[in-house]
């Protein structure tokens, strides 16, 4: 699997030694952060040429920092079993999209609540939350019992992985389907969510802020259980040589179902806070599955943090260009970031030269 | 009756073979040497005796229990540690975490003695405590290894090249530290490259060949063994 | 007899014989007209025995498997051969059929020009447009392969998802380059006129095609897809054969080995995906003539990745054939699901009344849960890779060879 090959590997003695210098110069985290900032002020100067005010990019940046908060929720989850189970995970845009249904269902049973000014929601809607969090992570356990596990004892391939996991996209996409239909659903129909007044001419609505919040939250809390819990550890030893922690009496299966339990709780609070933010289609989290991998392998595969400094990146980045983009494009964007991220430094932001 | 007994085994990689009817004892206390040419099958052993493989065929007893059907993690809690020959610390925790890691079966915790333990015999690790193992050098990521290994207090440590790679002066530390670790009373089944300097600190000495035993005894008697010395001890 | 009948087994004919020339165990000089008669006496049989709805329905499926059997022989040249993870699939099949369509078309003028927005329309025949279906479809590939067939495995799959997601982006809102959301439409079909006045044919054809009409038209255009299939699988089949095909096996299984015969790594890995991705480009073109009408919608970024997948899957990656079987069996088990969905929807309404018109999920549920059998009950497909071990027993194919080494060398020092 070793697909990273060097043209100029093959013939050392054509290469000139600056070259090789000038390359390896680029390859720094400084170098890598340097050409993000770059990038972004690029995305600002070209709206300015455009005419854009100032008081609106600076609106769109502060839509694209909620933004990120939204990705970065989803990408945490995505990073974690990336990490320890070594394979990208297709179907998490689906359970992105499951969070935000089974948030919806769980809605539905409640009585409908006051609400909670600033915000647009009721104490329904945290409820419903704090369900399908725990909800959806048993489902990405049941899904790694059924197919996951069985290809680990069999020491399958990546690719056999990578196909289960999109055979998996398909199964939990079309159950949202068939059980929810394809129109749009919203979690408050027609319920007015003003925005707030901020200084600058800024507008943010209170939900954004909530949005954000919560990413941070969660992902200060994820961070608490990597560095001080022993499954924390565990977690991230397993991640690191699965072998050796086989050997040093670590459970690996139960490490594994707790990652899933997490990656799956935090996808639905992705899911659930994209739903907030916008509305609700079976197509949602296949939206953010781009972004997501974007912000993951910008942010080093397995580092949660890294993670959401890279959703926050990819959030801005997106929001800004549509000042002078389609916002339809805003997956493309998060793609050229991600390609150049793997083309000058593939192990991420935060990642080891090992 | 010897504490770790490998009876007769057959075992291999997917269906390829890699040993043959091998049988290997080791008595309490005692340090036994493995050596043979590359390729012999000697981590190969090391992995079947700690569940990585399973045996085909044959059994391996510890403490006259049966573990040849037992997972890595369930043989820890037995006494038992080991050591694989490569990527043998988690690079990307730190000295202590992986230190705790290696005590990670134990419910309830005296982990911060045992930590204390393992530095006195490693002062350098207590120094680099917060380091990430990955940054360093190959001799000390061997202690780190080592270290892990001995935080459950295990009555056999399987130990696979301990020396490999290491610069003479770290491979004499390393020797010695091993020494003093069997003196506390441990059982110490190594593999090793450096064939002489390990058969002479060994009470006993395995050759392996082709995946089979060619030739057992005394350190002594196999270091004085014409034909070992002419194969495998480089003449 | 029925002229009509006579007309349509005509056609028939071709892709049976095409079947029978593969087929048919003997030599040369005998196969050829045993096929050739087979061929005939066979499609006039089932022409006879069938209804001529359920008949068209027939052809239309076989135009339909044929199409996708094209995109998972591109596939089998990236994967089962090289591979490569590519799950942009969509994103070729794309571009090959919007490609077609543009260099085909007419640009509009006048007021049709506000209606349909296109970069260009040359009225370039059919043949034209699928070359440049092929060649287009190739260079987007040689674009993103530069930088992306450098990395792993796995980040090969994310970037090529995030390519077909682009490539449907720009076609979905670019309305100048190919009228945008909006549908493009009027893709001509080769060779149409024939049955729309079939006095346009040279004498004797137009006797023959005179009974049929302009909805027969499928008949002819089965032939031209099984052609072109037939002569993608002896492209493909003999690309990896040759030499080359060698050393792209060596560089999917043992890339070291590779690098140590001084091969060029790199530009071997590029020349295979940008082959596929031709071939991908072509069955595109194909199904833009059949179509006639195209839009974004049609290319669900993950639907057509998925489906062709699923085709190589159960067909075998690294084998030709069963890459053709795989797709005629999955378009099948897809087409059954719409009769069986069919067939249930009262049950289904009964639970609830929304279910019926949500049916269409259904089948793919059910086409996930074979992909996920397959992954874990057969992973090497119907067919396994032909001489060279399949995949997934390699490792311990050449581990057997190493250790079998080891033990004559051992012998050697030891005596
Ligand atoms: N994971 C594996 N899968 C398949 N074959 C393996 C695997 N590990 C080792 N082998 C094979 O098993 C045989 C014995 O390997 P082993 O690692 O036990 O040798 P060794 O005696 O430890 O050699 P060395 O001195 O080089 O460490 C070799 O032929 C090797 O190729
Ligand atoms: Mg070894």
């Amino acid at each position: 699997m070793n697909a990273t090959q060097d043209p100029t590997a093959q013939a050392p003695e054509l290469t000139p030694r600056l070259d090789e210098r000038i390359r390896a110069a680029l390859q720094t985290r400084t170098a890598m952060a340097v050409i993000l900032a770059g990038l972004l002020a690029l995305i600002v100067v070209l709206a300015i040429v455009q005419d854009v005010s100032a008081g609106r990019i600076l609106s769109l940046t502060v839509w694209g920092i909620m933004l990120g908060g939204v990705i970065g929720l989803g990408s945490i989850g995505l990073t974690l079993c990336y990490g320890v189970l070594k394979f990208p995970n297709f179907s998490h845009g689906a359970m992105v999209t499951l969070g935000a249904y089974v948030t919806f269902a769980v809605m539905q049973a409640l009585p409908q609540g006051e609400v909670l000014r600033p915000f647009s929601f009721g104490w329904e809607f945290l409820v419903a939350l704090i369900v399908s969090m725990p909800v959806v992570g048993v489902v990405a356990i049941g899904i790694d019992r059924v197919m996951y596990r069985r290809l680990r004892q069999r020491n399958a391939s990546l690719v056999l992985f990578a196909m289960a996991s999109l055979a998996m996209a398909f199964f939990l996409r079309s159950i949202i389907y068939l059980v929810w239909g394809s129109d749009f659903r919203f979690y408050y129909e027609g319920r007015a969510n003003p925005a707030l007044d901020l200084p600058f001419g800024l507008r943010v609505q209170a939900d954004q802020f909530f949005i954000l919040g919560l990413a941070i939250v969660l992902v200060i809390a994820v961070y608490l259980l990597l560095e001080r819990t022993k499954m924390g550890k565990a977690m991230r030893a397993t991640a690191n040589n699965p072998e050796l922690a086989q050997v040093r009496g670590i459970n690996t299966e139960r490490v594994v179902a707790w990652t899933w339990l997490m990656g799956g709780a935090l996808a639905a609070a992705g899911g659930a806070m994209y739903g907030l933010a916008s509305q609700l289609r079976p197509e949602m989290g296949f939206w953010l599955l781009l972004p997501m991998f974007a912000a993951v392998i910008m942010g080093s595969i397995g580092n949660p943090r890294g993670a959401l400094a890279g959703a926050l990146i990819i959030g801005v980045a997106q929001q800004v260009s549509t000042a002078f983009l389609n916002p339809a494009y805003g997956p493309g964007v998060a793609f050229i970031l991600m390609v150049l991220t793997l083309l000058i430094r593939p192990q991420g932001l935060f990642g080891g030269t090992e | 009756m010897p504490l770790l007994k490998v009876e007769n085994i057959t075992c291999g990689y997917g269906d390829m073979e890699v040993l043959r009817e091998l049988s290997v004892e080791v008595a309490e206390g005692e340090i036994v040497s493995i050596i043979g040419p590359n390729g012999a099958g000697k981590s190969t052993l090391m992995k079947a005796v700690f569940g990585l493989l399973h045996p085909w065929q044959g059994a391996i007893h510890f403490e006259g229990r049966d573990i040849s059907r037992l997972e890595p993690y369930q043989i820890v809690e037995t006494g038992m540690c080991y050591v694989p020959q490569v990527a043998n610390v988690f690079t990307q925790l730190t000295v202590e975490e992986n230190l705790e890691m290696g005590a990670f079966v134990l419910k309830d915790g005296d982990i911060g003695a045992r930590k204390e333990k393992i530095f006195e015999l490693f002062p350098r690790l207590k120094e680099r405590r917060r380091q990430a193992a990955g940054k360093m050098s190959g001799g000390e990521r061997q202690m780190v290894a080592m270290g892990s290994a001995l935080m459950l207090d295990p009555k056999l440590i399987l130990l696979d090249e301990p020396s490999a790679g290491l610069a003479p002066k770290m491979v004499d530390h390393i020797f010695e530290r091993i020494v003093r670790i069997n003196e506390t009373g441990l059982a110490i089944m190594m593999v090793e490259q450096n064939a002489t300097q390990s058969l002479r600190m060994a009470h006993r000495g395995y050759v392996l060949a082709n995946g089979e035993n060619r030739f057992e005894g005394t350190g002594q008697a196999l270091l004085n063994d014409p034909d070992v010395g002419r194969l495998y001890l480089g003449g | 007899m029925d002229q009509a009948l006579v007309a349509k087994s005509v056609f028939l004919a071709v892709p049976l014989l095409l079947l029978g020339l593969k087929l048919v165990p003997l030599r040369w000089a005998l196969r050829i007209p045993v096929a050739l008669v087979g061929a005939f006496v066979l499609a006039l049989i089932i022409s006879n025995l069938l209804p001529s709805g359920k008949l068209s329905y027939l052809v239309s499926f076989s135009i339909m498997a044929g199409i996708y059997a094209i995109l998972t022989l591109g596939l089998n040249t990236q994967w089962g051969f090289t591979g490569h993870l590519n799950f942009g699939i969509a994103g070729f099949f794309a571009v090959g059929a919007f490609t077609s369509a543009l260099f085909t078309t007419a640009a509009p003028t006048g007021v049709m020009a506000q209606y349909t927005q296109q970069a260009f329309g040359f009225e370039a025949p059919f043949l034209i447009g699928i070359l440049a279906a092929a060649i287009v479809s190739g260079f987007v590939a040689f674009l993103i392969a530069i930088p992306v067939l450098r990395l792993r495995m796995d980040f090969l799959a994310i970037a090529t998802i995030g390519i077909a997601e682009i490539i449907r982006l720009i076609f979905q809102n670019e309305r100048w380059l190919a009228n945008g959301p909006q549908p493009l439409r009027g893709i001509p079909r080769p060779l149409h006129c024939l049955f729309d006045e079939p006095s346009c044919a040279p004498g004797p054809l137009a006797t023959l095609l005179q009974p049929l009409e302009p909805r027969d038209y499928i008949y002819f255009y089965l032939c031209v897809v099984t052609v072109l299939l037939a002569l993608t699988y002896l492209l493909v089949e003999t690309a990896t054969r040759s030499p080359w095909g060698r050393v792209l096996r060596a560089v999917r299984d043992e890339e070291q080995s590779a690098a140590m015969n001084g091969k060029n790594i790199t530009s071997f890995r590029i020349q295979s995906f940008v082959v596929g991705a031709a071939v991908m480009g072509l069955g595109g073109g194909l199904y833009a003539h059949y179509a006639v009408t195209i839009d974004y919608s049609h290319f669900n970024p993950l639907f057509a990745t998925f489906i062709v997948w699923v085709m190589l899957m159960l067909g075998g990656s690294g084998n030709n054939k069963g890459a053709i079987l795989g797709a005629f069996i999955i378009w099948g088990v897809w087409s059954g699901t719409a009769f069986l969905t069919g067939m249930i929807e009262p049950t289904l309404a009964q639970i609830s009344q929304d279910l019926p018109a949500r049916s269409a999920y259904l089948r793919w549920l059910l086409v996930a849960i074979l992909l996920a059998g397959i992954v874990l009950y057969r992973p090497q497909g119907l067919i396994a890779e032909e001489k060279v071990v399949s995949r997934f027993l390699a490792k311990t194919g050449i581990g057997r060879g190493r250790r079998k080494q080891a033990r004559e060398e051992e012998a050697e020092t030891a005596s």
